[in-house]
């Protein structure tokens, strides 16, 4: 069925895109673990000369930092893509435009990661855009994929103007597009116009990071890709919004005022919550996924938060935290969220549902995938024995240095209450992704599609399987990550630092500790507990027979959140029953239940009905009749002639 | 030579550590049981009755449900386990926990939670039902519990400049039992504890009244030893809280190089005596409330959230810093 040629290029292109980020990651290890001086700024390139316009490009231990996040999420996805793809050769769907869209976006990835002034950076910030954009549109014959793609390039613009807006204010202030030029800039501007240049960038690069309210084209576009694209975005593409936030907030405008770290902490802590509520109640997988991404977005951003207000208290110990919080978190999310979306795209690809309550029973069908996606749900809800735990452990504990250390002041409650925060979202994400994993894989299937199910080609669960097992190396073995991200702290340091091996002490190796303690109890407990008969029986239902739908269903797992959450998630719910005259018999029950996206219907729609009130207005200039346009064309002469005087 | 016989102390000691705690825990699930059967005019099981039924249970022929897969099997495991690993920060009478360093608190919360996941996962496993029932109630429950019980362990941790639990219980022998916010963490923790031990109000530990139950119902497809190990899991789980709060009213008999073999026991006894007092407080208390609705656990966990926060305020405020 599979044309022969198409496979070759399919396995071709991918290889090369697996080549690339290998040889890439290669030398980054080599070129980083040499020491000495490797740090390369001022590399220029496209040089006009006149125009004062050059495109500038610098590899410094953040830009390091991010390259190797990206050629990570690279391998993997691509790796996976192998296999992916082969569904769309099956269904005769040219892959042209995919291979070319994916090259261009990685590229562009790559050129902002590399970018060192303000022109190169939006200029390949844009193309990361488009080239997303056509990603996510691969799909383009089911319509709601066009909608979502629409209002992701509309988003992904509207921070643009932002970005843009900023960078040319810098740009008419310094006389250069160099971010060392703004730099040097910045403590010279007032504070109105240093507070504006920085909420521009926060509300540009927000974004594209997906921070509420600036997140509703996020869900859509990340359920709307294929799965290798899902999984890069989510993994990569907003990690690279949050790379700017470092280079262009952290290292040109400088500490800033105090309230910057209070935006971030704000801000985070609300998309860290808002986001994974609103994961909690979904039941579609790939929506649920991209929701919990505006969460770990959110967790990075109370680390930024935490890191920038360490920085203007001047406590260092508590930046390097929140700074190591900041990277180790990135890392582990890019890890366990672009597993996540393998699995969850093997699923759709064997069920062609992303309904999940049409799944269940598929640990059993897809055992490969299963574990891998066990293994993702252990990490991505924070719990020790797996890295996402870890990252946790040390933001909290920089929010309580930086607590501890202040002398006095309203700051002492507040800042401990994000703790709180992180708590609740790690509770919220708890029962997330029970239900993403327990509703999908365990139990009765809930359909035929789902009773149907076979594991997927070897390369496709072979993809996340080595993506979990990197996940427990990190853990396993936390100094090699830990030298990892002594590269980008090093950058972002002022002066000389205490170094991560005093800033953690002795924690540094307790995540090996407690895995390998846990791993060895639990052979223990296997060992001793393993006796007697075992004898596979029926589930106990009070003795009538068990239906797949007396299970739980994903909306009834998570019903007890929606209820007591029902203001913040604008939940709705109507029940009809029709009880044919008295009260016992039930004839037929009609049950409507809704989720209402609260942040469009309150910022979104007033803005867009403006629009489109302000649009029908001026239609009323173009009325179509010919004496009225050369009523204009008159207007316009005498308005000319007047000022041309 | 000497690194390593301090390596081989410490293992010992961690060991010993977990011996103790597996040793007791079915106990105080006796001592408990009893005491509610002395309020309610009964004569109840004898003390060593749960020893007695865990080793019936791990005789016992074990039935799975056809539906169920290898999470089912190993959930059990990995809970008993994980609890274990939360046993190894909290300290014991010496006031020595064998995993300690900055930041343990919170890995005490963490490895209760990696008991809940699996459980949760494995009450999905039967495809029945009061398994969906009750996992879903219990992450529901799980977070409103998590943030009470991280903010009542940090305020402690701001009490005594430690994130240490270790250094934590430490720390709070020189801060008097009477000072107000350590009152309030108290009683903020001690109505955590009830969440966690699965307790009235918000649980019912005797009931097997499907719509009801909560624990119970993760359980409800296990038999055999499975069964005992969640059963021990979850005694284990009730020691660890009860330590945990035992330590944080009254710190004391803690290890000391000029103490001999004596101040040992002494120290074990003294810790016992907490516990059981503690024991029979909650036995008192369950024995005096009814169980409440789901929808109400989260006024009852409010409640205790806030205590935590009044804690912090009050701590600030006592110190001058607000």
């Amino acid at each position: 069925m599979v044309n022969k040629e198409s496979k070759v290029v399919r396995q071709l292109f991918m290889s090369l895109s697996i080549v690339l980020a290998g040889v890439g990651l290669i030398w980054g290890t080599i070129l980083t673990s040499r020491g000495g001086e490797w740090i390369k700024t001022g590399f220029q390139f496209f040089t006009e000369a006149g125009s004062g316009l050059t495109l500038t490009w610098k590899l410094d231990g953040l830009t390091v930092f991010f390259l190797f996040i990206l050629l990570l999420g690279q391998g993997f996805s691509s790796l996976y893509a192998i296999g992916y793809l082969k569904e769309y050769e099956e269904k005769k769907k040219s892959l042209w435009p995919f291979y070319t869209n994916w090259f261009l976006f990685l590229g562009s990835m790559f050129g902002v990661l590399l970018a060192d002034d303000g022109f190169s950076f939006l200029l390949t910030w844009e193309m990361m855009s488009l080239f997303s954009f056509f990603l996510v549109l691969y799909e383009h014959e089911q319509p709601q994929n066009r909608k979502s793609a629409y209002i992701y390039l509309v988003m992904t613009h509207v921070g643009t103007v932002f970005l843009t807006t900023a960078t040319l204010f810098l740009y008419a202030k310094t006389g250069s597009f160099a971010f060392e030029a703004w730099a040097v800039a910045a403590p010279t501007l007032t504070a109105i116009q240093l507070n504006l240049v920085f909420l521009a960038f926060f509300i540009g690069l927000g974004t594209k990071a997906g921070f509420v309210p600036f997140h509703i084209w996020l869900p859509y576009a990340h359920s709307a890709s294929p799965s290798p694209v899902s999984s890069l975005m989510s993994g990569v593409m907003v990690k690279v919004a949050l790379y700017l936030f470092l280079r262009l907030v952290w290292l040109t405008l400088g500490t800033g005022p105090v309230w910057w770290g209070w935006l971030f902490l704000l801000v985070g802590a609300l998309s860290a919550t808002v986001g994974i509520l609103s994961a909690s109640v979904q039941s579609d997988l790939k929506k649920l996924l991209a929701f919990s991404t505006i969460e770990n977005v959110g967790i990075l951003g109370m680390a930024l938060g935490s890191a920038f207000l360490a920085r203007s208290w001047n406590h260092y110990i508590a930046m390097d935290l929140a700074l190591l919080a900041f990277f180790w978190h990135t890392l582990q999310h890019m890890l366990f969220k672009s597993l996540l979306f393998m699995g969850a795209g093997n699923i759709i690809q064997v069920t062609h549902t992303r309904n999940m309550e049409r799944l269940g029973g598929l640990l059993k069908r897809m055992p490969k995938t299963g574990f891998a996606a066990l293994i993702g749900i252990i990490g991505i809800t924070a719990l020790p024995p797996l890295g996402g735990f870890w990252g946790e452990l040390m933001l909290f504990q920089s929010l309580w240095a930086n607590t501890a250390h202040l002398a006095n002041g309203w700051s002492k409650v507040f800042l401990p209450l994000f703790i709180g925060v992180l708590a609740l979202v790690g509770g919220l994400s708890m029962a997330t992704f029970v239900k993403w994993f327990g509703i999908s894989f365990l139990g009765q299937a809930r359909s035929q599609v789902a009773e149907r199910a076979k594991e997927v080609h070897p390369v496709q669960y072979i993809a996340p399987l080595l993506v979990s097992g990197l996940a427990v190396l990190t853990v396993l073995w936390p100094s090699a990550t830990l030298a990892l991200i002594d590269l980008p702290l090093s950058v972002l340091r002022i002066g000389e630092g205490v170094g991560i091996a005093s800033t953690l002490g002795k924690p540094l190796n307790l995540s090996s500790i407690y895995l390998i303690l846990l791993i060895l109890l639990t052979v223990i407990v296997v060992f001793l507990s393993n006796r007697g008969v075992r004898r596979v029986t029926a589930t106990w239902n009070c003795g009538g027979p068990l239906t797949p739908r007396m299970q739980y269903t994903a909306g009834g797992l998570t019903n007890p959140i929606r209820v007591l959450f029902t203001k913040v998630l604008g939940s709705h719910r109507h029940v009809e029953g029709d009880f044919a005259g008295t009260k016992y018999t039930l004839r037929s029950l009609r049950y409507e239940g809704k989720i209402k996206e609260v942040f469009e219907d309150i910022l979104y729609r007033p803005v867009i009905h403006g629009v489109l009130w302000v649009a029908s207005k001026i239609l009323k200039l173009q009325a179509g009749s010919i004496q009225l346009y050369l009523g204009y064309l008159l207007v316009t002469v005498v308005v000319v002639l007047i000022l041309g005087r | 030579m000497d690194e390593l016989s301090m390596i081989l102390t410490r293992l010992l000691l961690g060991i010993g550590h977990l011996a103790i705690i597996i040793v007791v825990a079915p106990l105080l699930q006796g001592f408990i049981k009893k005491s509610k059967a002395f309020w309610q005019m009964r004569q109840g099981p004898p003390l060593l009755q749960p020893y007695r039924d865990l080793r019936k249970l791990m005789q016992k022929e074990e039935l799975v449900s056809e539906h169920a897969s290898w999470v089912f099997l190993l959930a059990p495991r990995i809970a008993l386990a994980a609890t274990l690993m939360a046993g190894l920060v909290i300290p014991t009478a010496w006031g020595w926990a064998p995993l300690s360093g900055w930041g343990d608190l919170f890995l005490f919360g963490a490895s209760l939670g990696l008991v809940r996941l699996f459980m949760t996962l494995s009450g999905l496993e039967g495809a029945g039902t009061f398994g969906g029932m009750g996992s879903s109630r219990e992450l529901f429950l799980g977070l409103l519990t998590e943030p009470a019980l991280v903010l009542g362990l940090i305020v402690l941790a701001f009490m005594t400049d430690t994130t240490s639990l270790q250094g934590i219980t430490i720390g709070l022998q020189s801060i008097s039992p009477l000072y107000i916010p350590r009152i309030l963490v108290l009683i903020a923790l001690g109505m955590v504890s009830i969440a966690e031990m699965g307790r009235i109000p918000i649980d019912n530990p005797d009931t097997h009244l499907e719509l009801t139950m909560i624990h119970e119902g993760m359980l409800i497809e296990y038999s055999g030893p499975s069964l005992a190990l969640l059963n021990f899991a979850e005694q284990v789980k009730q020691l660890l809280l009860l330590v945990l709060l035992a330590q944080i009213i009254w710190p004391s008999g803690l290890i000391s190089s000029s103490d001999g073999l004596l101040g040992m026991f002494w120290a074990l006894g003294f810790a016992g005596v907490k516990v059981v007092v503690l024991g029979f407080f909650f036995a008192t208390v369950e024995s005096l409330f009814v169980k409440r609705r789901l929808f109400r656990a989260p006024h009852f966990l409010a409640t205790s959230t806030a205590c935590a926060i009044l804690a912090l305020i009050s701590l600030w405020i006592i110190r001058g810093q607000i």
